[in-house]
Parts: C-alpha cells; sequence; structure tokens
C-alpha cells in the first residue's frame, strides 16, 4: 500500500451500487475519439469512489478512471461492479491501484464482444423480426413486443452485471462466460430466420392485395426474386443507399418503356 | 393550412424525434430509438399510428444492420426514421391523404439523412474530446460535481444536433412530397407503387436477412416464406 493512501473509509454498499446503476444509463452521454468511454467510466465510478477515498487518494482514483475504456454499454455494469469491489480492496491497501487498471484493460474486449455479438449482432435482430412480423400480420402493438423483450434481456443484465461483478469481483468474467450467451445468440439467429421468413411470406400477401398486383398470385414470385437479388448484391457489399436508388431508377424506367410498348398497363 | 396546427406537429416531431433519438446512444440504450418505435411513437402524437406502424417496420428492415458495433460509427438510422415519418405523417395531416407512392418518395427524399447522422455523430465524438479534458481537470480539482455535469453537455449536445436535422429535414421534404406527389400520375405513380410495394420492401427484407449469420436460420426464413405464401394462396384461391 502507497504511504499516502488513507485507509479505508466504508464499503460502496448497495445505495451506492443503485446510484452506479442510474448512471450506467448515461455511460456513452460523453463518448469521445480519443479515450471513448473513459468520461462515462468515470462518472459511474464516482458515487462508490467518493464513498471509498477522499483528498488526494479521490483524485488520484478519478484520474486513473479517465483512463482509454471501450466497451459494450451493457456489459460495462459487470466491469464496474468488480471494479468497485476491487477500489475497495485498494482503499483497504490490499490491493496496488495499478491492478484494477489492468483488470479493466484485460476484461473491456472479451466482455464488448460478447456484448456486441449477443445484443447488438444477434438480440435486436430477431427482437425486430418478431415484431415486424406481428406489424405485418396487423398487430399495432407489435413494437412494445420488441422493447419488452430486448429490454427483459438487456435490463436483467445491466443488473444482475453490476451485483454480480461487486459480489465476485475480479471472477465476473468466469460467471458471465458460464451464461453462455454465445449459444444464446447462436439460437436467436434461427428465430430471427423464422421470423424474417414470415415476414416475408406477408409483404407477399400484401402486395398481393395492393394495387400494383401482377395477377394470378405472381406476386410473391417477384418479391422472392427481388429479395434474392438484393441479398446476392448486399453479400457483394454494394451499398444500402446504391442499391436503393439503383433499383428504384431502374423500376420506374421499366415501367415507363413497358407503358410505352404496352399502354394497357 | 392552420399554421398553428402546423408548428405543433413540427415541434411534436422535433421534440420526440431528438428526446427518442438520444436513446441510441447518449442515454438508456432501451432501442426506443430504433425505426420500429420511433415512427409509431409519432403516428401516436400525430394521430396515424395505422401508416406509422408500417412504415416503421420497413425502415427498421432497411436499417436492420446498422449496428453500434466496438468503436464503429454506423448511419444514424434514428434521424432519418424521425425525419421519413415526420414528413410522412405532417403531409397526411396538412397537405392529403398519405398513399403508397407518398411512402416510397418519403423514403427516397430521407434515406441520405442517415449518412448525414452518422456524419454528426462522428463531430460529435470530436467535440466531446473538450468534456474529456474537463474530466481531467475535475479530477486535478477535486471537484466531482463538474465530473458530474459532463453526460448532461453529452445529452445536451445530441438532443440539439438531432432538432438541428430534423427541422430543415422534415420542413424540405414536406415541401419537395407535397410538390412531387401532384406530378405523379400514370405509369410513374404506378411505377411509385411497385417501388413502395416490391423494391423498399425486399430491399429491406435483404439487408435483414443478411444480418443472419446462420446458412441453416436461411433455410428456416425460406420454408418459414414458403409456408405463408402457400397459406395465402389457399385462401385467396377460396
Amino acid at each position: 500500500m502507497d504511504a499516502g493512501t488513507p485507509p479505508m473509509r466504508r464499503t460502496v454498499g448497495q445505495l451506492t451500487l443503485v446510484r452506479m446503476l442510474w448512471r450506467s444509463f448515461f455511460f456513452l452521454a460523453a463518448t469521445n475519439y480519443e479515450r471513448m468511454q473513459n468520461v462515462g467510466f468515470a462518472y459511474c465510478m464516482q458515487p462508490a469512489l467518493t464513498r471509498l477515498y477522499e483528498g488526494e487518494a479521490l483524485k488520484q482514483a478519478m484520474q486513473r478512471h479517465l483512463q482509454f475504456f471501450n466497451t459494450h454499454p451493457y456489459m460495462a455494469n459487470a466491469l464496474l461492479g468488480a471494479t468497485a469491489r476491487l477500489e475497495e480492496q485498494v482503499a483497504e491497501g490490499r490491493l496496488q491501484p495499478e491492478q484494477v487498471q489492468s483488470f479493466k484493460t484485460c476484461m473491456m474486449g472479451p466482455m464488448a464482444a460478447i456484448g456486441d455479438s449477443f445484443f447488438f449482432a444477434s438480440l435486436k435482430p430477431f427482437a425486430a423480426a418478431l415484431a415486424i412480423a406481428g406489424v405485418l400480420s396487423g398487430e399495432a402493438w407489435a413494437p412494445l413486443v420488441f422493447l419488452l423483450l430486448y429490454n427483459l434481456f438487456h435490463l436483467s443484465l445491466r443488473m444482475y452485471g453490476l451485483w454480480a461483478g461487486y459480489r465476485m469481483g475480479e471472477r465476473v468474467f468466469e460467471k458471465l462466460y458460464r451464461i453462455d450467451l454465445v449459444q444464446f445468440s447462436d439460437r436467436s439467429h434461427y428465430l430471427a430466420g423464422l421470423c424474417l421468413g414470415v415476414g416475408a411470406g406477408l409483404l407477399g400477401r400484401e402486395a398481393m392485395r395492393s394495387k400494383a398486383t401482377l395477377g394470378q398470385g405472381l406476386e410473391p414470385l417477384l418479391f422472392t426474386a427481388l429479395v434474392l437479388i438484393f441479398f446476392q448484391c448486399i453479400k457483394r457489399r454494394m451499398s444500402l443507399l446504391g442499391l436503393l436508388y439503383g433499383s428504384c431508377a431502374l423500376c420506374v424506367v421499366v415501367i415507363l418503356i413497358l407503358n410505352a410498348a404496352y399502354p394497357l398497363l | 393550412m392552420d399554421v398553428g396546427a402546423f408548428a405543433t406537429d413540427i415541434g411534436l416531431v422535433t421534440v420526440a424525434g431528438s428526446a427518442l433519438g438520444l436513446d441510441r446512444r447518449a442515454a438508456f440504450q432501451v432501442m426506443v430509438s430504433q425505426p420500429i418505435v420511433v415512427v409509431p411513437v409519432l403516428g401516436l402524437l400525430l394521430g396515424n399510428l395505422q401508416v406509422a406502424v408500417w412504415l416503421g417496420a420497413v425502415l427498421q428492415l432497411l436499417w436492420m444492420s446498422s449496428l453500434l458495433v466496438g468503436a464503429s460509427v454506423p448511419p444514424n438510422e434514428t434521424v432519418a426514421s424521425v425525419a421519413i415519418g415526420g414528413m410522412v405523417l405532417m403531409f397526411g395531416r396538412h397537405v392529403q391523404p398519405i398513399d403508397m407512392p407518398v411512402l416510397a418518395l418519403a423514403i427516397l427524399i430521407g434515406a441520405p439523412l442517415s449518412h448525414v447522422g452518422r456524419w454528426v455523430d462522428v463531430s460529435l465524438d470530436r467535440a466531446n474530446l473538450h468534456l474529456a479534458d474537463l474530466a481531467d481537470e475535475a479530477a486535478r480539482a477535486e471537484r466531482p460535481a463538474l465530473l458530474n455535469r459532463l453526460p448532461l453537455i453529452g445529452l445536451l449536445r445530441t438532443f440539439l444536433a438531432t432538432a438541428m436535422i430534423v427541422v430543415p429535414a422534415v420542413l424540405a421534404g414536406l415541401g419537395l412530397l407535397a410538390w412531387l406527389r401532384p406530378l405523379l400520375s400514370g405509369a410513374l405513380l404506378r411505377s411509385f407503387e411497385v417501388i413502395a410495394v416490391y423494391f423498399i420492401p425486399a430491399l429491406g427484407m435483404a439487408v435483414s436477412l443478411s444480418t443472419v449469420r446462420r446458412r441453416r436460420a436461411l433455410l428456416l426464413a425460406a420454408v418459414a416464406f414458403a409456408t405463408v405464401w402457400f397459406a395465402t394462396w389457399q385462401m385467396e384461391m377460396r
């Protein structure tokens, strides 16, 4: 323990964790190019730091949480809880302050990978696809399903992460890894595929019932052909705006030509 | 046109859209900034939930792959959705009833705003470098109160930046819609119906399917599509 570090005044406590949880919802509010989420992390840690330190020790603690930090905003809560636990140990003199920083540096990458792949790349597309299928089948409240389903996982993990992190300290990553979010994300891709297939079918049905009908039930065929063409274009990394404007211009030209040749269209 | 009602509507779109836009990155991230939520909220406020829900679903399909992963800054689907939703719903209230060609035109007018939004996001990240410096100063001077204010400054900046895109975009887009829609007739009108019914939803569906990372999940999508198609065909034949 450094000679200048004062003895511990108290532990972080439940109320402080609640304050940290509230602040964690503004974790990305001051994201910047140079040190990414450093201000957000220090802002969230501040209730814990002011409980544990004062004077020069508080200044040093605030400064060490203003270093570069970048992770997934939901998974950050587990790191916030674990860091609060480690800061208690620093305040007690059982841990060197540098070890807190090296823990954060080691953990932010893996946590970001889990959070990005589960929440943004898997759960969000699945929940959105489910809501889209609901909307297309005429359920105006389907967007609420999206919010409920997504936030059931999101808010649970935020709260659990913070408290588990505080309870378990450095071992929180092992605990989160055991939940096996990777397997969940694997399954949610299948569910997203199912919902999107239903959504595509319902869009085909809408086309059959629209003014732009082709007759003889051929509308879903045209719709499928367009989806397949666009899908191949996207796989070849063509831009969304390029495809949008290019295909629409082509559609206008083709219909104008067809109309000139067959005025009955 | 009732100027008072028009001003109230643009105010509602701007305040609600910018407030919900905070959710995208600056605060909460509970996904109320996603097109499928933000456009129906605007629809509730402007009294046309039915059109707003459909539009929100199609915009969600189009921007399904816009993911805030790592340090990347993707196109800002929220700004584009608020602008598109705002111009469509206000067109329906102040100009003439909404039809499929209006929806197609609005999406074509508003889609590039997602890239304007991305540019603004990058600029905000640059502007926030100043907040990191202020945080250093707060730590050096042992002023936790100053640190507490910094996220609020970030929130205010994001809100104002979104509002500054939404107001001119909705006004200009509405003007364009009101000018272009009467010009559509005959085959041109038909082509915009086709764009709204086939092309834009199909592009959205393709974008969304490209986010599915498992080949067998795509097979499942094909089976689900065929089942719904067959069931629909059976019903239509009766």
